[in-house]
């Protein structure tokens, strides 16, 4: 694997039951993600944006094929490791359609606690999850609980949570679905600055077309396999 | 590390606070069902340790005075005291009778004894107003729970009583107040006929009744002296049954208040039982709320040991929380109830031990809900 290569996916299968119940999602996809790409993954409803996303983020475990995060080889027709959760919380953030707080820690917990469970001290924690509220604009929301904030203000939250273990991969599930076209486009900005400044693959799922010009590159799911193409030029935004 | 149990209950926490309180009374009403086995044993033995003596004779082949039905000469007494090693004797007769008062007739158990004898069962610490019973006729000494008090006017028999003192904490093993007087008025009260009974029993050429009658006599003996080797003694001489005060005791505790200990037993294993399952069914319902926030721990990668923990913990402060309302509840309440309860603190670290179990029990359920929690079903796939 290259060093510019942060998900590399081969002949990746996916399928659901079996017999004459087998749904057939995912039949063999092949893409590859580098550092610093905002790639955004596009398909029809239930054509399995989200399966291909769960699969590379470790949550769903594919019916074949391999997958790489990093420098690591995660899945080769069986997971690699029994931690799968320990390569999501060292390598992967994610990012939701609702920001997805734990109601019952305030913003600075929410956003330590992948962190610290990951060995970071609480100091050394809180000191990065304050850069990341000042730069998200809510560094003054530290102590608030998300009851108290707005839905944008969680969102944003929501994003320095995924950010605060210095992820290689970004997996974003329609961040910006319950957003209006402003807002939404501020999120899509954030992740390509993400993206670019951190060194980060961000993988965004979207069924907003506006959105793409800001990608780098679009995965679409066609005929249960993923193709690669530019962004089309003739989509723009207001 | 951030302590996920202590921010969930910051977040709920009167709502915490009053499950705990609600489970905490279940648990007062364990502590106070013990606290009433606890209260038999004690109301069982005030008689027996106010008496202070050694042996208790009572008629052959019974478990008297208390246990079974007693009638012995009162003349025993006498008799008795040239045994070797025995000192002083006293006849008692024990008889339960209704007082009657303006409300409702109050039940009490009635000690009969000699004034001018040498063995008083009336012990002073617990006279609280008054003095004890001195005069051979129409006095009566009455505990405190009976609801009268000092010169107070109570007709009984052919005669009226005059309430000469009153005591505390002295009752019957049934748990019953215990009233005192003359071992004349007892025998009257208990042996004495009524005027057309023993018309009726001349007519019937039956003899009078003889009054002279008491239910036991208790012995004390000289220091030195075997305490069975005399009862042996008594036993063959005089061919009565003699029980030693500890054998008063067991009989007390085991014949007459074993179906009561066991039911309390019963009545209290139940109540913990449920107090376990109502534990295990709140925590299973606190944990079912949670889902969703377990299933986004899970998907952003924390380790199931974090959230074991915090359930875990949760549980247990359940559990230690509700010991303690329960520790208070009971202690704001016992005093209320009619017989004695016995609040002791080694049956309190008892149910402390079993609270704790229980919730570690109860957490599992929990647990094993966390663990099948699917992360993606934090975002609906």
């Amino acid at each position: 694997m290259s060093s510019k290569q942060s998900i590399k996916v081969e002949n990746l299968v996916k399928h659901f039951g079996s017999g004459d119940n087998l749904v057939r999602v995912i039949e063999g996809a092949d893409f590859q993600v580098d550092k610093g790409e905002l790639v955004a993954l596009i398909a029809p409803s239930g054509a399995g944006k989200t399966t291909l996303l769960m699969m590379i983020g470790c949550v769903e475990e594919p019916t074949s094929g391999r997958i790489w995060l990093g420098d690591d080889k995660v899945y080769d027709n069986k997971w690699l490791t029994r931690e799968t959760r320990k390569i999501r919380r060292e390598k992967i953030g994610f990012i939701f359609q609702a920001h997805y707080l734990i109601p019952f820690l305030n913003v600075i917990e929410n956003v330590t606690l992948v962190p610290q469970t990951n060995g970071v001290s609480k100091k050394d924690s809180e000191a990065k999850a304050k850069e990341l509220l000042e730069y998200f604009d809510i560094g003054n929301k530290a102590r608030a609980m998300p009851s108290e904030l707005s839905g944008g203000q969680n969102q944003r939250v929501a994003i320095a949570r995924a950010l605060a273990n210095s992820p290689e991969i970004i997996l974003a599930d329609e961040p910006t679905a319950a957003l209006d076209l402003a807002r939404s486009v501020d999120v899509v900005k954030m992740l390509k600055k993400i993206a670019i400044e951190q060194d980060v693959a961000v993988i965004m799922v979207t069924h907003d077309e506006a959105m793409l010009p800001l990608c780098d590159r679009i995965l679409k799911i066609e005929n249960k396999k993923v193709v690669s193409s530019d962004v089309p030029k003739d989509i723009h935004i207001l | 590390m951030i302590n996920l149990a202590q921010k969930d209950i910051a977040h709920t926490f009167g709502k915490f606070i009053v499950t705990a309180m609600g489970v905490g009374m279940l648990l007062g009403i364990v502590l106070i069902m013990i606290g009433v086995y606890r209260g038999m044993i004690v109301d069982a033995e005030v008689l027996l340790d106010d008496l202070n003596v050694d042996l208790w004779v009572v008629q052959e082949n019974t478990l008297g005075p208390f246990a079974e039905a007693s009638r012995i000469h009162e003349d025993l007494k006498n008799t008795l005291r040239v045994i070797d090693g025995v000192d002083k004797t006293a006849a008692l007769t024990f008889q339960n009778i209704q007082l009657p008062s303006k409300f409702k007739q109050v039940r009490v158990v009635a000690v009969g004894f000699d004034p001018f004898g040498t063995i008083n069962p009336i012990n002073p610490e617990r006279i609280v107003a008054g003095r004890g019973v001195i005069r051979s006729h129409y006095e009566m000494v009455v505990s405190d729970k009976v609801g009268f008090k000092l010169k107070d006017k109570i007709p009984l028999g052919r005669n009226i009583y005059t309430v000469v003192g009153v005591t505390h904490g002295t009752v019957s093993s049934g748990g019953d107040p215990l009233v005192y007087i003359s071992l004349k008025d007892a025998q009257e009260l208990q042996f004495l006929y009524s005027n057309s009974r023993i018309r009726n029993d001349r007519a019937r050429g039956l003899s009078g009744g003889d009054s002279h009658m008491v239910n036991s006599i208790v012995v004390t003996l000289h220091k030195g002296y075997s305490i069975d080797k005399v009862a042996d003694d008594i036993k063959r001489w005089k061919h009565k049954s003699v029980y030693t005060r500890e054998e008063q005791k067991t009989i007390l505790t085991k014949n007459l208040i074993e179906r009561a200990s066991k039911q309390i037993g019963l009545f209290t294993a139940i109540l913990v039982v449920v107090s376990t399952i109502i534990i295990a069914l709140i925590i299973y319902t606190m944990t079912l709320e949670k889902m969703k926030e377990i299933s986004i721990m899970k998907l952003i990668g924390i380790p199931n040991s974090i959230i074991i923990k915090m359930i875990v913990q949760e549980t247990l402060l359940l559990g230690f929380l509700a010991f303690i309302f329960g520790n208070m509840f009971s202690h704001l309440i016992y005093t209320k109830f009619p017989k004695r309860v016995v609040l002791e603190i080694p049956d309190a670290w008892m149910l402390f031990l079993v609270v704790i179990i229980a919730s570690i029990l109860s957490s599992f359920i929990g647990v094993k809900k966390a663990i099948s929690a699917d992360p993606a079903a934090a975002i609906g796939g």
